[in-house]
């Protein structure tokens, strides 16, 4: 997909945090990619590393996680992991279903030293 | 000293800023903007065309059209009857916020009971990019086979309304309807699906049905802002 563009909002966030924390030094940033939210890891992670390459800590290390989704049926209460892009709930057969993870992309956290 | 600084932020990216601008600005005018995605040929301009030429003189309607390149798809549409602006993204393979709220200076929002967005033909880009709309709508075409919706999940969990278009070739192309419902209940439970044709006009009543309700939906909930 935009991961060029999506490492940009990434390290947005992660520039921001790291000035309430001006005298640590970046080490590692983690982040987490739902498997629903359009990102593949491995574009992420090697465009965040380019990032990280120019910035003032071009040591940091890159972790992308993917995250499986996971839903939660508004009928029964059941929550489940999504299997084979099969949304509806295998408890009730219901289709009043939501994910509760898997589709968002976030920064988890940043290690510093 | 080590540490981990936890933070479990959602990133939000500069087109999901300008999205919600947009948003806010389709709330205030009270029209419904509906966003149509497809792989390139699956009928989104044909579908506007049968739109424009049925619902004329009885919605008040406008179209955005999103290509790589020519304005064919914006004349095609403005022939039918519908004033289209033609955003040419150049080598873009879906549009952003930023084009759309360029494309729609053009018109005055207050004067529309729908804007069309014709999002550039791409299963996959334009699912990742809000443009405010109140409904996306993904169009699907017998040609393109019956496990679509599988193959392109993100796009499709997403969609309030999937088209099923040119279900007039369902034997030439050996497309298997059955199939097909069954992908899209197990990855969009509840999102209705109108088949129709744009070609024979089988079905096409449906889609018009289902236009009106929804623009009656926003149009409720849409509170008038003060003088």
């Amino acid at each position: 997909m935009h991961e060029v563009a999506l490492a940009h909002a990434v390290w947005r966030q992660v520039a921001a945090e790291m000035r309430k924390h001006a005298d640590r030094r970046l080490t590692k940033v983690h982040v987490v990619v739902g498997a629903l939210s359009g990102a593949a890891p491995e574009s992420l992670e090697f465009a965040l590393g380019l990032l990280v390459a120019e910035s003032e800590w071009p040591h940091a290390a890159v972790n992308v996680r993917q995250e499986p989704v996971v839903l939660v049926c508004r009928g029964c209460g059941n929550e489940y992991p999504m299997h084979e892009m099969r949304l509806t709930c295998p408890a009730c057969g219901g289709a009043d279903v939501e994910p509760v993870r898997g589709t968002e992309l976030r920064l988890e956290s940043l290690e510093v030293e | 000293m080590r540490e981990r600084i936890r933070l479990e932020k959602t990133i939000v990216t500069e087109n999901d800023r300008l999205a919600a601008a947009l948003a806010e600005r389709f709330d205030r005018a009270g029209l419904l903007v509906v966003n149509l995605m497809s792989s390139p040929g699956a009928g989104k301009t044909a579908l506007l065309e049968e739109t424009a030429r049925r619902l004329a003189g009885r919605l008040r309607m406008a179209a955005v059209d999103g290509d790589l390149a020519t304005d064919r798809d914006a004349r095609r549409i403005a022939r039918a009857g519908m004033p289209c602006r033609q955003i040419n993204t150049g080598g873009g393979c879906h549009l952003n916020g930023r084009q759309v709220a360029q494309a729609i200076e053009a018109y005055d929002l207050a004067d529309l009971d729908i804007l069309f967005i014709e999002n550039v033909g791409n299963l996959v880009c334009p699912a990742s990019f809000d443009l405010g709309e109140h409904r996306r709508v993904v169009v699907a075409s017998t040609p393109e086979g019956d496990d679509k919706p599988v193959k392109y999940p993100v796009a499709f969990r997403r969609a309030d309304c999937i088209v099923l278009n040119k279900i007039d070739l369902v034997d030439a192309t050996g497309f298997a309807p059955a199939a097909f419902r069954g992908f899209l209940r197990d990855l969009r439970p509840g999102a209705p699906l109108l088949e129709l044709s744009c070609k024979t006009g089988e079905g096409i009543d449906a889609w018009l049905d289902w236009l009106r309700a929804e623009r009656e939906a926003v149009g409720r909930r849409t509170v008038p802002s003060p003088q």
